[in-house]
């Protein structure tokens, strides 16, 4: 009973963050470029409830941030001469709901020129949340295509080359082998330069992605033949042979049942792996283009020492992705025990 | 006066005059320096961090900046410029006469010096060097720099103390010339310059035995993906007032230390006592930290680098690149780049990208830059009501959703392209991408690693518009002519002319040939104050911002003067010394 | 023997594979090493194109691989553009410096990982599980980046620790343990970094093949003997889930030259790293060809150990290799 709680509860707990991300024209108070050059680096914005003379208000409100001090040191006070009370279903910058459906109206957001920027902005004052918000379609994207690729091209391979050894197994593992010892940082940088200067920021960035996903599948391969390996000798597939069974009905029926608990580990691993490796992505310039945000071009900055060091609200989307990381890992968990017990 | 007396007379004038004969007879004092700083006292290490490793201690060869900046510290030059008053001053050549028509350099040089490994430095080594430089088959990026007039120099030997250069034509910057060209020692390498190997020469795998130079430091150790350490170059022919012998310091320890951010890291909790260049960014967190920690931070002003946005102007005929051409006829519209460059929030890229420690731009030639900016060059406010007047004249109208299209009624959509490793850039492209989105223009940033960006620009031609930056290492406009020259080799936007493609280019060569030539500098001056002027009109670059030459350095580093020209922190090095 | 030979033979040519396809790879990403001078508005086009000449970097690609091979033969890897020096003594150094560290962070984190495997695998359910369980995850969700990132900050913050580099300044001259030490005090971080990004994976296989051992029959049948769990654990049930694991100690080993470039990077550590993000960002072909074959060469390397450690732990690998049907 308890296994199917947590499952229940890591899959609900998916679906709602999913849910945010794939509406995030709606959640996210602004655009993703809309640049305020007034503020950069603004600290998150202090949600009040009781004003200057001591009345509390139902209704939240901010209050304006004004730059403290001169050159450079982005410090910021707040100007308590006019509160901006926050509401719920403003009218907004225009948007599409999933591409197709224009609108404009936002979960919440701070009469103008008020601004609430929950989680702070950024070096061109770009809002956090929002670019949060609408970076998840992204790197999301991202990294469940490559993860499916990477472990789908893996048990073909892995499959293959455990199941019928011999020259087949040899070719697939020295294939693999070949794949991940590729340098493919400079495959990387020599698709990223060989490509047209007028494909979409976010195709290209699809397609580096896509690559890592087809040259990721190498780990996976290994670990799924090294199972089927084993499985392959086993009483009952040796019996079932005996009964005339094909290759394909063995795979099927009773040596591939044996990998899916390494299947669902890789996968659930590399989901949000590949979401990591886009920081990498970034931090070498490989990432997407500007304004385009993605988690990896938020958490990039943070590799310069004066964000590292003086603007701890960047550090804010690395944060919330740890609880859907771990939504993840929870669900991948549970399903693991469950295929476990159902199956054999 | 008896006979005996006369005799005893005669010998003791003989003892006595024998006595002073080695006074007499002894070699001219060697012909030092004398230096005009504070006085220091010796002893002490000095730890500075380089970007990457130096790859040669060859200064024949070498063309990465790390390499450059060990050897500079390892040589000395003839004539060198004073990084502080911009200007050049006697080096190893202690005065040097020109003939009247200008071609004719005759310097002399200091008597009496030794490299650092003790052997005497004479005008062979000069001639030897210059030979090693413009020798063909070598192919040192110094080479270029010394054909005057489609003729290289020509170095001679007049005795061991006087070399006369002649030119193919009076050169108005002949002088600069000498600087940081590194005086070779014959004695060590003219077995390798026969031997034809002389680019493997001096590698930084040599010992330092093998090594020897005329500057205040000579190689100690070096540890691969660690330090170069240098000693103190004892046979150093400079002195302070006071006949100290300069460099004060007994160390010099070049740290390898890859990225900025590291580089700050480590000035901060100690391991480096100099921080040359690092972002605006960084030097607000360092500054919060100044007393504790026992560094001053330095703020000096626009250095000379540049930063602009350039349009792909090549002659595209022969590329297979239609859609390119077609936008071509956009950018080759002045009133459209004029319109681009109202429209840049040049104030807010100071702000935003360097934090205030910068310098807005419109002109190529920086405040920085004293002897030759051009005040007059006009700097038009930000005006997008400007911008858009501009582009209607040039035919353009806007559609109901706010975006551009042209006469033939095609959006106006192009990407810029920006290197990726260089942060402040791509930060410039985000920003100017937003400025022109006011306009209706729907601009995309592309940033490429360095290579595939110069391949783009230089070869392919594949690319719209391009973000870049240029640091002239020299206040002169004639080392950079070949940005400015429409047959030059880094005519970015346009290269490869036959002949010059408008007639404000062709006025720019003919104003820069001049100059080339002109000796005074007030006419000089005039002329290219002209080119400046045609520049900030005609817009071949729209020039962006250009940031400050920022320095750190601990408190114990005494006459720290950091300068606006590379380098910054140790143009001076053999004057540091640690209180 | 015939299999061991089999293997050595595949590690040849797959070794050869991998430097054609390296070569060629480099070849498709458009500029050369020489192009980064052309933007110099100092040097000329003539220049430029006699340096490249000079290193046979104008040939076309057939005749530069066959020529680099043929110095291959000659126990040389080409020579470095950059350096204007043989590839060899420079990867020699730097790999050095890598595996000492990669060497220390593979084994921390395997020797941390396998009792806390274990145990979890034993704890299943129950709080020291779930704990567990929850610290790898976390550690898991930080990107490398922003973990090596925080221990710079901690050790510029408190000073316990060298901020980057192999050894201190000043140390040239001094003896042997006191070289040591300081080594040993600038390799903390990076070690530390390193092993905390590799251990969650290892955790996570080692628990889950732990598991799945410890429900099969034998098991139980070994406890109804009467058999302490914890020789349970360590002599049975360890060595049956081994499958997966030597899989993986082939990975740890495979990868030693290579998994640690972004730790060498941000904590400054003088391995291959740095120098190979710095020679493909320069274009310097015969480093980067040279340091992809270092590492491949463990990377076969590690697999072939792998392959044997299977074929000599598990038996039923062993039967037959040649497939289902014989």
């Amino acid at each position: 009973m308890k296994r199917q709680h947590k499952l229940r509860v890591a899959l609900v707990a998916l679906a709602i963050f999913h849910f945010f991300i794939l509406f995030a024209g709606f959640f996210a108070p602004y655009g993703f470029a809309t640049q305020d050059r007034t503020m950069p680096f603004a600290p998150p914005t202090r949600l009040h409830f009781v004003d200057a003379r001591g009345e509390f208000h139902m209704r939240p409100f901010v209050y304006a941030y004004a730059a403290a001090s001169g050159a450079g040191d982005a410090s910021y006070e707040e100007d308590r001469s006019r509160p901006f009370p926050v509401r719920l279903f403003t009218a907004g910058a225009p948007y599409r709901i999933a591409e197709l459906i224009p609108a404009h109206t936002h979960l919440f957001g701070a009469d103008e020129p008020g601004r609430v920027f929950l989680l702070g902005t950024d070096a061109f004052g770009r809002d956090q949340l929002s670019r949060f918000l609408y970076g998840g379609q992204l790197s999301l994207l991202a990294g469940l295509i490559a993860a499916a690729l990477s472990v789908g091209i893996g048990i073909a391979v892995g499959a293959a080359a455990g199941f019928y050894g011999g020259w087949i197994d040899d070719a697939l593992m020295r294939g693999s082998d070949l794949f991940f010892a590729l340098p493919w940082l400079y495959l990387l940088f020599a698709v990223r330069a060989a490509l047209p200067l007028h494909i979409p920021e976010w195709r290209v960035f699809l397609l580096i992605v896509g690559v890592i996903g087809l040259i990721g599948w190498a780990r996976p391969a290994r670990l799924i033949r090294g199972v089927v390996l084993s499985a392959r000798e086993r009483n009952f597939v040796t019996a079932a042979r005996g009964f005339g069974a094909s290759d394909a009905y063995l795979l099927r029926r009773h040596v591939l049942p044996q990998t899916y608990g390494v299947v669902l580990t890789q996968l659930a691993l590399l989901i949000p792996q590949y979401v990591l490796a886009e920081v990498t992505l970034s931090f070498l310039g490989l990432g997407v283009g500007e304004p385009v945000p993605s988690w990896g071009s938020l958490l990039a900055s943070l590799q310069q020492y004066d964000v590292l060091a003086s603007y701890w609200w960047m550090f804010l989307p690395a944060a919330l992705l740890i609880p859907l990381f771990f939504a993840y890992y929870a669900a991948a968990d549970a399903l693991q025990e469950r295929l476990k017990s159902v199956s054999l | 006066m008896g006979i005996h007396r006369a005799r005893y007379l005669g010998i003791a004038l003989a003892l006595v005059c024998a006595g002073l004969m080695p006074l007499v007879s002894a070699a001219p004092k060697a012909e030092w320096m004398v230096t005009d700083n504070p006085i220091g006292h010796s002893g002490g290490r000095l730890v500075v961090a380089l970007r990457s490793e130096p790859k040669t201690l060859n200064s024949v060869v070498a063309a990465d900046t790390s390499s450059r900046d060990v050897i500079r510290c390892l040589t000395a030059d003839l004539i060198h410029i004073n990084r502080e008053s911009e200007k050049t001053e006697p080096a190893l050549a202690k005065t040097w006469s020109v003939s009247r028509d200008g071609r004719q350099y005759t310097l002399h040089l200091r008597r009496g010096l030794q490299f650092s490994d003790g052997q005497p430095f004479t005008a062979d080594d000069v001639v030897f060097s210059f030979q090693v430089y413009l020798d063909e088959k070598i192919h040192s990026p110094q080479r270029d720099l010394l054909i005057v007039g489609g003729k290289p120099i020509a170095a001679t030997k007049i005795d061991d103390a006087t070399v006369r250069f002649d030119l193919a034509e009076p050169y108005a910057a002949a002088e600069r010339i000498f600087d940081s060209l590194a005086i070779l020692p014959k004695h060590l390498l003219e077995s390798a310059y026969q031997s034809g190997n002389f680019s493997q020469a001096w590698g930084v795998g040599a010992a330092p035995t093998q090594l020897a130079g005329l500057g205040p430091f000579r190689l100690k150790e070096y540890v691969p993906g660690e330090r170069m350490v240098l000693e103190r170059n004892p046979y150093y022919w400079k002195e302070d007032r006071e006949n100290h012998r300069l460099p004060y310091l007994d160390e010099l320890v070049f740290l390898f230390v890859p990225s900025e951010d590291a580089q700050v890291i480590r000035f901060e909790s100690g391991d480096t006592d100099v921080l040359s260049r690092f972002s605006a960014q960084n030097f607000s967190v360092l500054a919060k930290q100044q007393q504790e920690k026992s560094y001053r931070l330095f703020d000096l002003g626009p250095g000379l680098e540049y930063n602009f946005l350039f349009f792909n102007l090549n002659d595209l005929a022969s590329k297979n690149l239609p859609d390119i051409a077609k936008k071509q006829a956009w950018f080759q519209d002045v009133r459209f780049r004029q319109a681009v460059s109202e429209a840049i929030d040049r104030e807010g890229i100071v702000r935003l990208v360097y934090s205030g420690r910068a310098t807005p731009l419109w002109g190529h030639v920086t405040p920085g830059n004293k002897l030759w900016m051009d005040a007059k060059v006009s700097h038009p406010a930000r005006s997008l009501v400007q911008s858009r007047q501009l582009l209607a004249s040039a035919g353009f109208t806007w559609k109901s959703d706010g975006s551009l299209v042209d006469a033939g009624g095609n959006a106006v959509d192009f990407s810029i392209l920006a290197s990726a490793s260089n942060a402040q850039r791509v930060k410039m492209a985000t920003i100017i991408q937003d400025d022109l989105s006011q306009l209706g223009m729907n601009v995309h940033v592309v940033t490429l690693d360095f290579g595939a960006m110069v391949d783009r620009l230089m070869k392919s031609y594949d690319y719209e518009a391009a973000l870049m930056g240029l640091a002239g290492g020299d206040a002169d406009p004639t080392p950079e002519m070949n940005v400015w020259l429409s047959n030059g080799s880094t005519h970015l936007w346009h290269l490869n002319e036959a002949k010059p493609a408008t007639p404000w280019e062709a006025d720019i060569d003919r104003l820069m040939e001049k100059q080339l030539v002109t000796l005074n500098y007030a006419a000089r001056r005039k002329l290219y104050d002209r080119v400046q002027e045609i520049v900030a009109e005609d817009l071949p670059v729209i020039c962006l911002a250009s940031p400050n030459i920022l320095v750190g350095a601990k408190d114990r580093v005494g006459n720290f003067e950091p300068a606006t020209l590379d380098p910054y922190a140790l143009w001076n090095v053999e004057q540091l010394y640690v209180r | 023997m015939k299999f061991l030979a089999r293997r050595f033979a595949h590690a040849i040519v797959l070794l050869a594979a991998i430097s054609f396809f390296s070569f060629a790879l480099i070849q498709l990403a458009p500029g050369d090493f020489f192009d980064a001078m052309r933007v110099n508005p100092r040097i000329s086009q003539k220049t430029i194109d006699g340096l490249r000449a000079e290193y046979g970097a104008d040939k076309p690609f057939p005749i530069r691989y066959a020529r680099w091979l043929r110095s291959l033969a000659n126990g040389e890897l080409g020579v470095s553009l950059a350096y204007n020096s043989p590839v060899g003594p420079i990867l020699a150094v730097r790999a050095r410096n890598t595996l000492l560290l990669t060497g220390v962070a593979t084994l921390l984190a395997w020797l941390v990982a396998i009792p806390i495997g274990i145990w979890s695998a034993a704890k299943r359910g129950k709080f020291a599980d779930r704990v567990a369980g929850a610290a790898t995850s976390t550690l898991l969700t930080i990107p490398d980046l922003l973990l090596f990132l925080a221990l710079l900050l901690l050790a510029v913050r408190t000073g316990w620790f060298p901020a980057g580099g192999m050894i201190s300044p000043g140390l040239e001259d001094a003896g042997f343990w006191s070289k040591a030490g300081d080594i040993a005090r600038h390799l903390v971080l990076p070690a530390l970094g390193l092993a905390a990004v590799t251990l969650p994976m290892l955790v996570r296989h080692i628990r889950s093949a732990m598991i799945e051992v410890l429900e099969a029959p034998f098991i139980r049948a070994a406890r109804g003997h009467g058999i302490s769990r914890a020789r349970l654990l360590w002599r049975y049930a360890l060595p049956a889930a081994s499958n997966p694991l030597i899989s993986l100690l082939g990975f740890s080993i495979g990868t030693m030259l290579s998994a640690s470039l972004l730790v060498e990077v941000v904590l400054s550590w003088p391995g291959l790293g740095p120098l190979l993000v710095e020679a493909i960002l320069s274009r310097d072909v015969y480093v980067v060809v040279g340091a992809v074959l270092l590492s491949s060469v463990f990377l076969v390397a590690g697999n072939l150990i792998a392959d044997l450690l299977l074929f000599a732990a598990d038996p039923r690998i062993r039967l037959d290799s040649r497939g289902v049907n014989g």
